[in-house]
């Protein structure tokens, strides 16, 4: 019998969900393997129990952790999807800003309890994660293999910079550009390096990120203690509330 | 004929196999090889070079920059699948299919050195399939190469290839001579460049020495024992603080072959491929068991293992050191870990404090044997470690005692700078050299020294260098020869003239004859024995002052051999035009105590260990005894 999984959003820009309907030459053999019961994207819902949901984007409001918690509540397995889900992503940005400020200008004159954007784990238990803004459609599909198969997913170990050498790119510090590179979680084939950019750290960072070597590079390229911060606010919020 | 040594790629008649050749026949050879291989080179990608498909011959880059990917990457992908199978019922297996035929157009030595050490690695015990199908079926040809300033190759003695090819090409100033390394070689170009392959050859070119932007101030075979030495030094957790652990430098490396193995399914779950991936000690989960823990999980651990595979362990296993020197780990490294730096640090570290003298008056300092090989059939070369670095020139000597039998002066045979490790030849002659021949590495000796004055190398700096060995007399040269060559740029034209009784007897062949033929001296052999196997000038070594390209005015000469010899190359030199300033000679005796009061080594009124043994001919001229019989 397939397995009949589910895909749901909350703060975020759905750039995840869209992810996957890009992976257009899979999808048909997807479906022949799971069964999708809920896609707002792309159909009307139906409810009833789920052996997977993928969720995606943060938790800002109190409806939202009730819906959430419902969605817990009839799934065997819950996934976050993507970095607004797994660590509240740049939506973490908001805890910079005054937050009665922040309600003003995003509901405007309809007042609504909104509180700082959380990821799913702080509001239910994950089971595993897809990082990414927005997630890699390959390692979705690796990772829902592996659900499916009956063991649990791993992601990479290692950083981003193994992918950008094997993709044969020059490094952007040669040319005194700061990457995350260095600690920043595998398993996007550096999709940004790729393009020309350098790594900004949207997957996160591996599990035991060398820090002192690190910081000590961006101190030599000339970056200040607040500089550093910033690097890694945009997609590490929590990373920086941890030191 | 005064030299007929056979460099490689030549038949005993002298005939080379070097063909000279256009851009345009390169390319018109790659155009034929499309049709029958996939043909990858260097060629620009995204302003980089890469090695990638050649499809258009224009594209292909023969002269490209040290600071490229290994071709490991076509003979041991990343991403290899082992087999495929397929679920459901019954399991079935399916072997993959058989290589692509390829041809790598353009390998740089130290990368062609670094195929021998995976083949080393890889074919040892079962051999690795998919690799052996890739190796068969990829043809190799090699290109020379511009080191930058990561590279060390000349320190690791991977700077040239001898074999390892199939074809070579070398360029030189209108076009590219084609060396062919192998009979599948030859064949592939009767096959695809046949207006190449009839061509006359032409001599092999000289070769230049390559400078290198850096490099080990100490030969590498001391690498091993040096590292065995280093495992719990500090150095180590400073090289592991300052390592990102990301994994560039296995990754980079063109030796480095760990791998991890997966299972990937397809997207339907009922098949899937097992699937090899480069994997890096320098990764978390690298060393992980089952349950979670690591037992290597120290950046500073894994990188102590990391050198001490390169440079220990397979060095121990294959008599290759796992590293070609190609420089890709220090140039790609964000933290610039450097193993030039690192060893050199560890080498002078445990050098210092320097000692001068090891021994004091009479008494030996005690050393061991690191390393004994046969030079010939009578001779072999020791190595020996001191407690502390040696500081002489070349020339002095060390008293070397097997006790129970005495002390003898052994000429030193390394370079000066070399550490605390020197080389001493000994000639199984009387008790006490027997004796030394009986023992192994591992075996303890009695030193003391350095003693006496050697050559003023300062003095030789920039001036052409004529150096005449008789016999034994080589070994001192020998000394002169590495100090020169360490410095190469230093001096002008050095030509060695070197008499022996037959080829068996020459001592340093191997060493000599690659010198030569690297164009870094021009090495002439005269032999007394009748028929000998090189060919070369049967004679003494006076036979060989002829046509020599010297200008004395502006040269130097160094003398070493038996006393009896000086009485006929003193008159050649000076009739050459050498002042009497300009020639030294080796006066070694019997020089017993080293301290100038034994009076063994006393000629007339001087005392060779205190002021020689190497003296200019205006010292000594008058001492008849010395270099009249």
């Amino acid at each position: 019998m397939k397995r009949r999984i589910g895909f749901f959003d909350f703060t975020g820009c759905e750039g995840c969900q869209l992810t996957v309907l890009n992976l257009e030459d899979t999808l048909l053999d997807l479906l022949d393997l799971v069964e999708i019961v809920e896609f707002r994207e792309v159909m009307s819902g139906s409810g009833g129990e789920l052996d997977i949901a993928f969720v995606e984007g943060s938790i800002c409001r109190p409806d939202e952790v009730e819906r959430l918690q419902a969605i817990r509540a009839r799934s065997k397995t819950l996934v976050a999807l993507g970095a607004c889900a797994d660590t509240a992503g740049v939506n973490a940005l908001s805890h910079f800003r005054d937050l009665q400020q922040l309600q003003r200008d995003v509901y405007g004159d309809h007042p609504t309890p909104a509180g700082r954007p959380r990821p799913l784990s702080a509001v239910v238990q994950v089971d595993c994660r897809v990082p990414g803004c927005p997630i890699d459609g390959q390692e979705f599909l690796s990772v829902l293999k592996a659900l499916l198969m009956g063991k649990p997913p791993e992601l990479p170990a290692y950083a981003v910079c193994v992918e950008c050498k094997l993709a044969e790119l020059p490094c952007t510090f040669d040319q005194g550009i700061v990457c995350l590179g260095p600690v920043t979680r595998a398993g996007c084939g550096a999709i940004c390096l790729l393009g020309g950019d350098r790594c900004r750290g949207c997957r996160g960072m591996i599990d035991n990120p060398r820090a002192q070597p690190y910081d000590r590079i961006l101190v030599e390229h000339g970056l200040s203690e607040a500089d550093i911060l910033r690097e890694f606010r945009t997609f590490n919020m929590s990373g920086e509330k941890g030191q | 004929m005064t030299l007929a040594v056979a460099p490689p790629g030549t038949d005993p008649s002298g005939t080379t196999l070097w063909r000279p050749l256009s851009r345009n026949d390169i390319d018109l050879l790659v155009r034929s090889l499309s049709h029958a291989y996939e043909v990858v080179g260097a060629r620009e990608r995204r302003g980089r070079v890469v090695l990638d498909r050649i499809d258009d011959p224009a594209e292909l880059l023969l002269e490209y920059s040290p600071k490229v990917h290994s071709p490991k990457k076509f003979l041991f992908p990343n991403w290899e699948k082992l087999f495929r199978f397929r679920l459901g019922g019954k399991v079935l297996l399916e072997s993959e299919r058989a290589a692509v035929p390829r041809v790598i157009f353009g390998m740089h030595p130290c990368d062609l050195h670094a195929v021998q050490i995976l083949d080393d690695c890889l074919f040892e015990g079962e051999a690795d399939s998919a690799y052996r199908a890739k190796r068969e079926a990829t043809i190799l040809i090699g290109v020379d190469c511009v080191p930058d300033e990561h590279c060390f190759c000349t320190s690791m003695g991977t700077d040239r290839s001898a074999g390892g090819f199939d074809l070579f090409f070398h360029r030189v100033a209108e076009g590219y001579l084609l060396q062919v390394g192998s009979e599948r070689g030859e064949a592939l170009l009767r096959r695809h460049a046949p207006q190449v392959a009839s061509r006359p050859g032409e001599p092999p070119m000289p070769w230049q020495a390559k400078q290198t932007g850096t490099g080990l101030r100490f030969p590498f075979e001391s690498l091993a024992p040096l590292l065995g030495e280093a495992y719990d030094h500090p150095i180590w957790k400073a090289v592991g603080e300052k390592c990102l652990g990301c994994g560039a430098c296995t990754l980079m490396c063109p030796s480095c072959y760990c791998f991890n193995v997966e299972d990937r399914m397809d997207i339907d779950l009922e098949g899937g491929a097992r699937v090899r991936t480069w994997d890096s000690c320098q990764f978390d989960q690298f060393t992980r068991v089952s349950g979670g823990s690591e037992f290597r999980a120290n950046q500073a651990d894994r990188q102590r293992h990391r050198f001490f595979r390169k440079y220990k362990y397979l060095w121990e296993k294959h008599q290759r050191t796992a590293c070609v020197g190609c420089g890709r780990c220090s140039r790609e490294c964000l933290a610039r870990i450097a193993p030039t730096e690192v060893l050199n640090n560890l080498f002078e570290e445990r050098a210092l404090p320097a000692l001068k003298s090891p021994g004091a008056e009479y008494h030996p300092q005690l050393a061991d044997i690191v390393a004994v090989e046969d030079l010939t059939a009578n001779e072999k070369i020791f190595r020996l470690r001191l407690d502390g670095p040696l500081d002489f020139s070349p020339g002095a000597f060390m008293a070397v005692s097997v006790f129970g039998l005495g002390e003898a002066p052994f000429t030193i045979a390394s370079a000066p700078g070399s550490g605390a490790e020197i080389e001493i030849v000994v000639r199984a002659a009387g008790n006490l050299t027997r004796a030394l021949h009986r023992l192994r590495a591992g075996d303890t000796v009695g030193v003391r020294g350095p003693f006496g004055s050697g050559f003023p190398l300062q003095e030789f700096q920039g001036k052409d260098l004529l150096l005449v060995a008789g016999g034994m007399g080589l070994i001192t040269l020998r000394s002169l020869l590495h100090a020169i060559l360490a410095r190469r740029a230093d001096f002008g034209r050095v030509t060695l003239l070197y008499g022996a009784k037959d080829v068996a007897d020459i001592l340093f062949r191997q060493e000599l004859l690659r010198w030569h033929r690297e164009g870094l001296l021009d090495c002439r052999f005269a032999l007394r024995a009748e028929n000998n196997g090189w060919g070369v000038l049967r004679g003494d070594v006076t036979k060989l002052f002829k046509d020599l390209e010297i200008v004395p005015a502006r040269s130097v000469a160094a003398i070493s051999g038996p006393a009896a010899m000086y009485r006929f190359t003193n008159p050649l030199l000076l009739r050459l035009g050498f002042s009497e300033e300009s020639i030294y000679l080796n006066l070694e005796r019997h020089m017993k105590c080293g301290l100038g009061k034994c009076g063994k080594c006393r000629i007339n009124d001087i005392c060779v260990c205190e002021c020689g043994p190497i003296f200019p001919y205006s010292r000594v001229r008058h001492l008849k005894e010395a270099i009249e019989r």
